[in-house]
């Protein structure tokens, strides 16, 4: 299989002098095309770091990132930008949706900076809505959605141009156990239609979803554990349980 | 609690100089235009005193058709000492290939009352003439010169042997036609038709303060329309007017900074709010009412628009002399500085309780919010989901154009206010422009009743409300930024590009501004004409006379001020890494 993101020896610091913190040290990650992979690790061990130089929110302080054959970090903003619109979702923790726009209007958003028209960005915001449970929702400021509802939006928007590749930073982190679920059952749908997920999180439900589970130390991959071939294992074993 | 409270007001002061000297420029502004209109009427009334005395002043000053008229004033009880009348008569000269009309006083002798103050050369003889000054100075006439007047019998040439002045005598062209005088056989040979003559009597009084009085009494003994009676006090109002189209302009401007300054407190206490808005819960938390929250921001745009009206006296109180120096022309001296204390209370009576109560309720609007609503979001939430906003997005507008729309209106206020001092600065200038272009229109040759020095406060009046509006443009786009840091690295994760992300701030303000700048023509139009009228009583819209394209340029200069304005800060926003300005609080 193709890798779709790759990192190769990227670094990443913060201030200069005494007071620089070196957040990313020579990571290396390659990402299958649909696969979904988690990225744990305790809090300021760098993973919303990677998570961000990987989507191109950010640039390495040294290495590459490679998206899909394409060299990232020595792009321009503009190039990111309309590459972003084009391959990339993205998923905050705080759902960042913008407060002046309804919650359709958030969605149709990227569609239209992507040169859809009105109408059909419209369509297609409706049906995303839809699919998400939220479509009564469609014209309430995001102020008024429960979490749940912001994150389902802020899903929905990250999902509106069909990227190939879906990022999630603790997309459950602000949310309770109901919400959370119902979260997870959207990001395995990402899964299930293709798309590269890479989630950010400290949940192990999510964790334990994902076919690979990358876990950072200190800056650094510390582990990497495939679970999509002991899921198939224990899903073969239980069918023979159940024969 | 009340030292609780300066101690957080001074603490804002200090913490937000920019903010700070802003308001203190606008309050200055403001009191400088309004004690500038208290002391140019003053100015001048200490060297007309002067001149009053020099020329033994009359305290009622009399026109009548005939000679025997005066004596019958000059009898009446409370005159102490009265003057044979002098015959008064118009003549038409030659200035330069001009006909001018001109007053002649025909001096049979040294006058005794009403005496003209001599300025230069000597004193009238026959053949000679001696021009107020400030008709020899209009005309562009020096001593020397030989004057041609045209009378029944052909030319009669007159050389000008000195200039004077009269406390009675206001400048000229305000007071048209000027006045000379020659001896009273010269006018007779200039004017031998004695039958349009006038006399003037000149008698002073016991006591003076009685002269309206005494011009009352006065009046009734004679048939209404043939006499004309001045008391000293007329002739000092009369000589004082020269100011009252600088007081005009200045009264104008007065109110157009007190307007935009209600708006830009408005705008910087919003900004104060917005930006502080967690530490204001976290004061209410603490046990601040929403009404000592506000008073904090009270006493903090009165402290700074007291020291404001401070600074604004001294340009105002320094610049009257300076605009009412064409009354010098009449007057023994120049115009003095009168720093009347008083002009400062009223000053700061007017700008105080306005900055004051606009700053106490655009604070108090936003403290509304509950204490853990506002900790838990951190900022002011704008409103969205009205029926504008989904009309701007359903629009053909660019994406960037559509998202600065809809951020700008959810803040509506903050729009209303910028969209009204874009709308009074632009009024100011265009009616700067009309009064400019009416004195261009004049013939050429003809001589102003307009003091050189009005067009000239105007533009500078224009150039203070243009930084001050400039300066509040910046001060919301810096907010606008500090709002919507975070929305923007949303904005460009999603796929805005930064040079997107600088116009959806950029063609907003640029667009209000244009809107703003084409309803400031004719607002600006209908002042000018406002202006004109209380200045002069006249309101033809024939005195429009700007040119289109010095109008056009008003809707050019302000959107281009306002977009670099915004533009600056703007990019900054836009160079924000999006993981950075995602984490922004």
């Amino acid at each position: 299989m193709t890798n779709v993101i790759e990192a190769r020896g990227i670094s990443k610091d913060y201030g200069t002098g005494a007071s620089q913190v070196l957040a990313l040290h020579a990571v290396n990650l390659a990402v299958e095309r649909g696969a979904f992979v988690a990225i744990m690790g305790p809090s300021g061990c760098g993973k919303s770091t990677l998570l961000n130089l990987l989507a191109g929110l950010d640039r390495p302080t040294a290495g590459e990132v490679w998206l899909d054959g394409e060299r990232i970090d020595e792009l321009s903003e503009a190039d990111l930008a309309r590459l972003r619109r084009r391959k990339v979702g993205f998923v905050f923790q705080s759902f960042n949706l913008i407060p002046t726009l309804s919650a359709g209007e958030n969605v149709e958003l990227p569609l239209r900076l992507a040169g859809r028209r009105r109408r059909d960005a419209r369509r297609t915001a409706d049906r995303l809505l839809a699919d998400l449970g939220i479509e009564n929702r469609r014209n309430t400021a995001p102020a008024v959605l429960s979490g749940g509802e912001q994150q389902r939006v802020a899903l929905a928007r990250a999902l509106a141009n069909a990227p190939d590749i879906v990022f999630a930073d603790e997309p459950t982190g602000n949310l309770d156990s109901v919400a959370a679920r119902e979260v997870l059952g959207l990001l395995r749908s990402v899964r299930e239609r293709g798309q590269t997920l890479l989630v950010v999180t400290h949940d192990a439900r999510v964790a334990a979803a994902a076919d690979r589970v990358v876990t950072l130390r200190d800056g650094q991959v510390s582990t990497e554990t495939t679970l999509g071939a002991v899921r198939q294992v224990a899903q073969l074993l239980e069918v023979g349980q159940r024969s | 609690m009340i030292a609780t409270l300066l101690k957080l007001s001074f603490a804002g002061i200090r913490l937000r100089l920019l903010a700070s000297t802003l308001t203190i420029l606008l309050t200055g502004a403001a009191a400088a235009t309004i004690v500038l209109t208290l002391e140019v009427g003053t100015t001048a009334r200490d060297p007309w005193m002067r001149t009053f005395n020099a020329a033994h002043g009359a305290h009622v000053l009399a026109s009548f058709r005939s000679e025997a008229d005066s004596r019958t004033v000059a009898n009446l009880p409370g005159v102490v000492e009265s003057d044979r009348p002098v015959p008064m008569a118009t003549a038409t000269m030659i200035v330069d290939g001009r006909e001018v009309r001109v007053l002649l006083a025909g001096l049979d002798g040294q006058p005794q009352i009403n005496v003209p103050v001599q300025m230069e050369g000597s004193g009238v003889r026959a053949g000679t003439i001696v021009l107020e000054n400030s008709l020899a100075q209009a005309l562009g006439i020096p001593v020397g010169t030989s004057l041609t007047f045209t009378t029944p019998s052909g030319p009669n040439e007159l050389e000008v042997v000195g200039t004077a002045v009269l406390p009675s005598q206001p400048r000229y062209p305000r007071s048209n036609p000027g006045l000379a005088w020659v001896t009273r056989t010269t006018l007779e040979q200039l004017v031998p038709d004695q039958g349009s003559w006038r006399w003037q009597g000149a008698v002073r009084l016991t006591d003076p303060s009685t002269a309206p009085a005494f011009v009352g009494s006065a009046y009734r003994l004679f048939p209404p329309g043939t006499v004309y009676l001045q008391s000293w006090q007329d002739q000092r109002a009369e000589a004082l007017r020269e100011a009252d189209p600088i007081k005009v302009i200045a009264t104008a401007y007065a109110l157009l900074l007190i307007i935009v300054s209600v708006a830009v407190i408005a705008i910087l206490i919003g900004a104060r709010v917005s930006g502080q808005y967690r530490e204001i819960a976290l004061l209410k938390a603490v046990g601040l009412t929403p009404r000592q929250v506000s008073t904090i921001f009270a006493i903090e745009a009165a402290t700074l628009g007291a020291v404001g009206i401070l600074i604004g006296f001294v340009p105002g109180v320094l610049l009257a002399p300076r605009l009412a120096a064409p009354a010098a022309a009449t007057l023994l001296g120049s115009p003095e500085v009168a720093a009347n204390p008083w002009h400062i209370l009223v000053a700061g009576g007017v700008i105080l309780p306005v900055i004051v109560v606009s700053a106490f309720a655009a604070a108090r609007k936003s403290t509304r919010s509950t204490v853990l609503q506002a900790i838990h979001s951190g900022t002011l939430l704008p409103a969205s989901g009205s029926r504008l906003g989904r009309a701007i997005t359903a629009s053909a507008l660019p994406i960037p154009m559509m998202l600065g729309l809809r951020d700008l209106f959810a803040r509506r206020n903050r729009a209303v206010w910028l969209i009204f001092a874009i709308v009074v600065t632009g009024t100011a200038m265009v009616a700067t422009l009309s009064m400019q272009a009416a004195l261009n229109a004049r013939p050429s040759g003809e001589v102003s009743d307009v003091p050189a020095e009005l067009p000239a406060l105007a533009f500078t009046l224009d150039a203070v409300l243009a930084v001050i509006t400039w300066s509040a443009l910046v001060a919301v786009s810096l907010l606008s930024i500090r709002e919507r840091i975070r929305d923007f690295g949303v904005l460009r994760a999603i796929g805005l590009t930064p040079n997107q992300v600088t116009s959806s701030l950029v063609s907003v303000h640029s667009a209000i501004a244009l809107i703003s700048s084409l309803i400031s023509i004719p607002v600006g139009l209908a002042l000018y004409l406002a202006i004109y009228w209380l200045a002069s009583g006249s309101s033809d819209t024939k005195l429009v006379t700007t040119p289109w394209w010095w109008l056009v340029a008003v809707p050019i200069a302000i959107p281009f001020a306002t977009a670099v304005a915004s533009s600056l800060p703007a990019r900054l926003a836009a160079q924000i890494p999006p993981a950075d300005a995602v984490r922004y609080e």
